[in-house]
């Protein structure tokens, strides 16, 4: 996949004007796919060239890419690898004006998406449809437009639709990912699409920023930002650039994160003498003290229930993942294991928190299972692997790598475990937070 | 008029006094104060220069400086805990805030690199306040000690050794407002 470096100026650019419609025909959108998977088993999926393009700003081989890197990337499709073949299944289905169903399976695949680009050089549409070769019917057909800047986004759309539509399970491809750069000497936030394109700036001043977590509108982002010598926390609407302050304590206002609901924050507060847990309400007043110790109680992460929290405390005499009520309370300790885990992050399925732990003098990203405490260790090898983030499939993780003196994000599937390298910017890219 | 103004920096000053009472509290590598000493003779906080004969200075005037420069202090790894060897430093910025009770002092804690970012931000606030702790036990009003945490993001030296790493977990005092 190519990994152009192309900015996306107008941030406003990302506001979707996407129109997914139904399609008439035989398809409806509750049918699934008639083949039951098992555990790590891979739908194989032919994506024949889409027709048309012609006259529009649409590249019908770029189309193909992409749709064939997010259902890869999904964990659920593996794409039949011959194309020429797949091309030439599809002109005889062209000419046939039907679908020959026994020749797409005798490629392997099990379904087939077709799909025809339409438009002029301001609009265009990508009709597409998805069919079960096992069954021979099809599954679900869907027309995208929009402007010719939103081309990837609608591919990303359908590739979402597919995945949900034949797994039940939702997709990343629409997910962006914020993150923290300093490739203009200061560390700034910036958003970009989930497979590393369209990285955007967010906030133009030259102010040092971090830690941002995203709002469920997948639009405001909350983060922590250097004014004067004071830490504050700032809300800002990543799609206009406008912001407004959320607080100002004394000391630390680092590691916000915003409830699965949108209306309260969790954050370490520094003002009562300690690092310590604090539970503010939507306008950032407020804050209810949660953690009464001397030592550094840090980085609080809500459970997708808004229940209870995960955070870091070092009152074992090293720093260690925790967990309590999201009200308070007891807490309960949940890595035995090694002397330094840090970052914790829930997954959006409930069963996990991702974290990073310190192997051998290198940080690497681990799981540990909130009920059974069973630890798995996801990351090998030098460079330090630090700050995971759930994607909301609860199935990828993103986070810093650090190589030659400089760190980028990667993205890793915790049931494949191999590592995609998502930025290559020069600087440092960090403090990864995937939209929920 | 020609004026020579001589600027003294307490922060200058304060190291020469603790080099002759104990030895220099600061690891090898932060030689700022130790080069300008030498520039400056080993004994004498001021020196002189040739100037040129034909304009001779017609006044010299010695100006305070308004702004102190308060000495860093430094930790061990992984740790917040005051050193004893810093313990005077500290003492020294007490009793200048005693003297210029105007006067408020920001805490920038600091880290080296090798913790995770997101975790030496905290750690970098615990040293701030273990200062603040400090100052404040030798009667320094709370409400005149300001701290802030920039964790690993603001090293000295950028480089990744023992000493590098030693000189960047720090405790900076300066003054605010």
């Amino acid at each position: 996949m190519q990994r152009s470096r192309t900015r996306n100026v107008a941030g406003a650019a990302l506001v979707l004007a996407l129109l997914a419609a139904a399609l008439p025909g035989p398809a409806t959108s509750q049918v699934r796919l008639s083949i039951t998977k098992g555990f790590g088993e891979k739908v194989i999926v032919a994506i024949p060239l889409f027709r048309g393009g012609r006259g529009t700003l649409v590249n019908a081989e770029d189309v193909r890419t992409v749709l064939r890197f997010d259902l890869e990337t999904s964990g659920y499709f593996s794409a039949v690898e011959n194309l020429q073949f797949v091309d030439e299944v599809e002109a005889d289905d062209r000419l046939t004006g039907r679908i020959d169903f026994v020749e797409w399976n005798a490629l392997g695949a099990e379904v087939v998406v077709k799909g025809e680009i339409t438009g002029d050089l301001e609009n265009f549409s990508i009709e597409a449809s998805v069919h079960d070769l096992a069954q021979g019917q099809g599954i679900m057909a869907r027309r995208y437009s929009g402007k010719p800047r939103q081309w990837r986004a609608a591919v990303h759309s359908l590739a979402d639709d597919i995945v949900r539509q034949l797994t039940g399970e939702p997709g990343i491809a629409t997910s962006k990912i914020a993150f923290v750069s300093d490739v203009t000497g200061v560390k700034q936030l910036y958003v970009m699409d989930y497979d590393g394109e369209n990285q955007t700036r967010v906030v133009k001043d030259d102010l040092m920023s971090m830690y941002p977590d995203w709002f469920s509108d997948k639009d405001r982002l909350v983060y922590t930002r250097f004014r004067g010598s004071r830490q504050e926390v700032y809300v800002v609407r990543t799609t206009t650039g406008e912001q407004a302050r959320l607080t100002s304590f004394p000391g630390l206002n680092a590691f916000v994160a915003v409830s699965p609901r949108g209306n309260e924050y969790l954050m370490t507060l520094s003002r009562d003498g300690n690092p310590e847990i604090y539970r503010l309400a939507s306008d950032g007043s407020d804050p209810r003290r949660l953690t009464f110790n001397k030592s550094t109680e840090s980085s609080p992460r809500w459970s997708p229930d808004g229940r209870r929290v995960a955070f870091v405390s070092d009152r074992a005499g090293s720093p260690q993942i925790y967990i309590m009520s999201a009200s308070g309370g007891t807490a309960e300790r949940v890595t035995y294991q090694g002397s330094y885990n840090t970052s914790p992050d829930w997954s959006p399925k409930g069963d996990l928190i991702a974290y990073t732990a310190r192997v051998e003098g290198v940080f690497q990203i681990h799981t540990v299972d909130v009920n059974t405490k069973e630890v798995v260790r996801l990351t090998t090898g030098g460079g330090h692997k630090e700050d995971p983030s759930w994607a909301p499939d609860g199935r990828h993780l993103v986070y810093s790598v650090r190589s030659g003196g400089k760190s980028d994000l990667t993205m890793l599937d915790i049931y494949e475990l191999e590592p995609l390298q998502l930025t290559s910017g020069g600087g440092d890219y960090l403090s990864p937070a995937w939209t929920p | 008029m020609r004026r020579i103004v001589v600027h003294l920096s307490i922060g200058i000053l304060m190291v020469c006094v603790a080099l002759a009472m104990q030895g220099c509290p600061c690891p090898p590598e932060d030689e700022e104060p130790t080069a300008e000493m030498a520039a400056m003779g080993e004994t004498d906080a001021l020196t002189g220069e040739d100037i040129a004969l034909t304009d001779p200075p017609e006044e010299v005037i010695y100006i305070e400086p308004t702004t102190p420069e308060f000495e860093t202090i430094y930790f061990e790894f992984d740790q917040y805990r005051i050193r004893g060897a810093d313990e005077m430093s500290l003492g020294r910025i007490a009793s200048y805030l005693r003297e210029h009770q105007d006067v408020r002092v920001m805490i920038e804690g600091h880290c080296d690199e090798r913790g995770t970012n997101e975790y030496n931000m905290a750690l970098g606030e615990q040293r701030a306040l273990a200062a603040r702790r400090y100052l404040i036990g030798l009667g320094v009003t709370a409400a005149r000690l300001s701290t802030i945490s920039y964790g690993e993001e603001r090293p000295i030296d950028h480089g990744s050794s023992e000493e590098a790493w030693a000189t960047n977990r720090r405790d900076e005092f300066t003054v605010s407002q």
